[in-house]
């Protein structure tokens, strides 16, 4: 065949060979395979829905990490209202003795009334400056002491229930209203310590004796109660175990997507760069020649 | 009669005819790489043989035409595939461009929708903190800035390659200017049976510019070639031209008219053909589909929204900007919302509840009016521009592989070869040179027969 047109196929030789070696180096410069959509548009699709996924990962996670902190608080929280419980129930219990004297009894009264100062103010927790105990009603301290009475006025607190979702799906109640913890008609905690206050300063033996009895099924109540809590902390805790094994899985999956097998894209570069050598080769002893270079000159 | 006088005769035409062919020689080395042009060789005819009793004399060589060696289908093909390269060309340079706005997962309107819908998640831990809140105001307006981006982007490569359809339409009828000159000097010459040579590699190379620019079909006619459009618009018959004409059209967008007729929408091959499918239908596609997405968006997020309180006990209000559907609505993507209270996260109207977040996140995972989810909305877009880039690179690759066979074929056959041509010269050199030695010898023989009569006289 009469060959005419050499160089313009030396160009397109040296053009491929030169198109080769951009793309494997941009492949190793940037540790993907998918550049850009066109590179492989299946891959480019699955890439942006990965990457959701992630960036949803970490929310989930540092969602958790909130609640974890939430959760603990209000948990040592019902613990230390417990301990203040467990001293009541020991404080009514000397108060049931009939041999007190008035002034100790008065002592007692007042132990008692600090036990339950405490358990109001435990019940006023609040974690970064929201009331954990106030149901949804969160910018005010839910329990207050009206005409001596701590009452849970629906102004400051309410018995809303929250919800978090921690995975797709996955939605867990972050709160139990402090109506429900405290003041639970037949269990309640604050009801029973005002009762045993007035017993003990009645000298009422029977009468103490028995509200010692509802402190101390309060307690049994509140404990009960504060699992809620410590359930919660475990499924929190078991969730940021599953999320960070999500994390993991997605972050392989993207690499499979979209990244590079390095070695392959270094060993492409090294045959990118010996092809384009041996095409310039070739051209620089190709393209020169003619029978013109043979012929004498004149 | 054979004899010095024919011989000489004969050797001086050889002469002539071997300067000729050094000519032709010459021509073509000077234009070895004039695009478009064929290589000539001289034609040449032994002259009719004299019988001289019963012998048959030759009487020397005579040049017939200078022909360009051109193979006519092969230029037809080439057109064609030319027109192909130049369509795929377009397209893959336009979409290369719209895929560059979408290269990146790590930003644009897919990792803002995201962030968006973890910053609510995020608030659902603590429903009355401001700075959250204002976080989610703050992803939305990124949300918000990258549609406007991404829309002012694609809207300025849609009006780039308008601009373009301009251009093309007065390269085209500069073009069929030309090609219809050179009819009017091609006829003339083939109706009296001669060579247009030069004239005509002209012309195919014309049309071939052409080809790069629009599909075109050539007929032979007795005028010459008739081109038209490849739905049939005449573009140029004989020695007439047609030229095309733009206008504005609907969208704002140029539309060409040939004698008064809209023929946008029949124009597909070449460059231009290219370019009018990515103005007028990738792009238009692009932007319905970030249209449907910031469309479907608002309103549903607006819907949540209402469902809830703010943090001041009020019902929600519109949080986007509430845009009419379909075109026009990714650039009307708008944050009404400037108040962190605003989000309306409350399902009781107490400031501390959350339930209603429950209904704004769930606008993550509510189907638009194309059938996906936001995120998949995005993706599927993602994966069409990545999918008509990638195929129309692909076919620019392999139309130009098919086209460099084409043209291989083609310069195998029109080609000037600079060794032939060399050899072509020495071949010429020789017969030059022989023919002078024989005029030569023809004149030491006169001068001999000369000498005769003289001494005899």
């Amino acid at each position: 065949m009469r060959v005419t047109n050499l160089t313009q196929n030396v160009l397109a030789a040296i053009w491929q060979a030169q198109d080769n070696e951009q793309t494997a180096l941009e492949q190793l410069s940037s540790g993907k395979r998918v550049n850009r959509p066109s590179d492989d548009p299946a891959a480019a699709a699955e890439d942006v829905l990965n990457l959701s996924q992630q960036a949803q990962v970490d929310q989930y996670t540092q969602s958790t990490n909130s609640l974890n902190g939430l959760f603990q608080t209000a948990d040592s929280a019902l613990g230390s209202a417990i301990n203040a419980l467990n001293q009541a129930v020991s404080l009514g219990t000397q108060g049931a003795n009939g041999t007190l004297s008035t002034a100790n009894r008065q002592a007692l009264a007042a132990s008692i009334q600090g036990a339950l100062d405490q358990v109001v103010q435990l019940a006023n927790t609040s974690y970064q400056g929201s009331y954990i105990f106030g149901g949804t009603a969160v910018t005010s301290a839910p329990f207050s002491v009206v005409a001596g009475v701590v009452t849970y006025t629906t102004a400051n607190g309410n018995a809303g229930i929250n919800q978090a979702t921690i995975a797709d799906g996955l939605s867990i109640q972050t709160n139990v209203p402090g109506s429900q913890l405290f003041m639970q008609p037949g269990s309640n905690v604050i009801g029973s310590l005002e009762q045993l206050i007035a017993a003990v300063q009645s000298g009422d033996s029977t009468a103490t004796s028995n509200a010692t009895t509802a402190v101390s099924s309060a307690l049994n109540y509140l404990s009960t109660q504060r699992v809620f809590y410590g359930n919660a902390m475990n499924q929190v805790s078991d969730e940021q175990t599953t999320l960070s094994q999500e994390s993991t899985n997605l972050k392989s999956q993207e690499n499979t997507l979209v990244g590079v097998d390095m070695a392959q894209a270094a060993t492409q570069l090294t045959q990118a760069q010996t092809d384009d050598q041996a095409v310039l080769a070739a051209a620089a002893k190709v393209l020169p020649m003619t029978l013109l270079n043979y012929l004498p000159p004149g | 009669m054979p004899g010095l006088t024919t011989a000489l005769s004969i050797a001086t035409q050889s002469l002539m005819v071997q300067q000729e062919a050094l000519q032709v020689a010459t021509n073509n080395i000077a234009n070895a790489n004039t695009p478009g042009y064929s290589r000539e060789v001289l034609d040449l005819q032994e002259n009719p043989p004299v019988q001289q009793s019963s012998l048959w004399f030759g009487t020397g060589v005579s040049a017939n035409k200078v022909e360009s060696i051109r193979d006519q289908m092969l230029e037809l093909r080439i057109y064609d595939e030319t027109q192909q390269q130049g369509n795929a060309q377009a397209q893959s340079t336009a979409l290369q461009q719209v895929e560059g706005l979408f290269s990146d997962p790590t930003q644009g309107i897919g990792a803002d929708l995201t962030a968006f819908f973890n910053s609510i998640n995020q608030l659902s831990t603590d429903p009355t903190s401001i700075p959250v809140r204002q976080s989610i105001l703050t992803a939305a307006n990124n949300l918000a800035n990258d549609f406007h981006s991404t829309v002012t982007q694609v809207d300025a490569i849609q009006h780039n390659q308008d601009l373009s359809v301009t251009q093309s339409v007065s390269q085209i009828n500069q073009l069929t200017t030309q090609i219809a000159a050179l009819n009017g000097q091609i006829a003339p010459l083939q109706q009296l049976g001669q060579e247009a040579g030069g004239l005509e590699d002209q012309r195919n190379e014309l049309i071939g510019q052409l080809s790069q620019l629009t599909n075109v079909q050539v007929t032979q006619s007795d005028q010459g070639e008739t081109l038209s459009t490849g739905n049939g618009t005449p573009l140029v018959v004989g020695t007439q031209s047609f030229a095309l004409t733009t206008a504005t059209g609907a969208g704002g967008m140029q539309h060409i008219f040939a004698q008064g007729t809209d023929i946008t929408g029949t124009l597909t091959g070449g460059q231009l053909g290219g370019v009018l499918a990515v103005r007028d239908q990738s792009i238009p596609d692009v932007l319905s589909d970030l249209d449907g997405l910031a469309g479907g968006l608002a309103a549903n997020f607006n819907a949540a929204q209402k469902k809830g309180f703010d943090l001041g006990g009020n019902q929600g209000q519109d949080f986007f900007a509430p845009a009419a559907p379909g075109a026009g609505a990714a650039a009307a993507f708008q944050v009404l919302a400037t108040d962190p209270n605003a989000i309306a996260a409350s399902s009781d109207g107490s400031p501390g509840s959350n339930g209603n977040l429950a209904n704004l996140l769930a606008v993550a995972n509510q189907k638009l009016p194309s059938g996906a989810t936001p995120i998949d909305d995005y993706s599927n877009l993602v994966f069409n521009v990545g999918n008509w880039s990638s195929q129309a690179q692909a076919q620019a690759t392999a139309t130009q592989a098919s086209l460099q066979q084409l043209n291989n074929q083609r310069a195998s056959v029109s080609g000037v070869s600079i060794d032939e041509e060399t050899t072509n010269l020495l071949r010429y050199q020789n017969a030059y040179q022989a023919a002078a030695r024989v005029i030569s010898t023809i004149d030491t023989l006169t001068q001999d027969l000369f000498n005769i009569t003289t001494s005899t006289g």
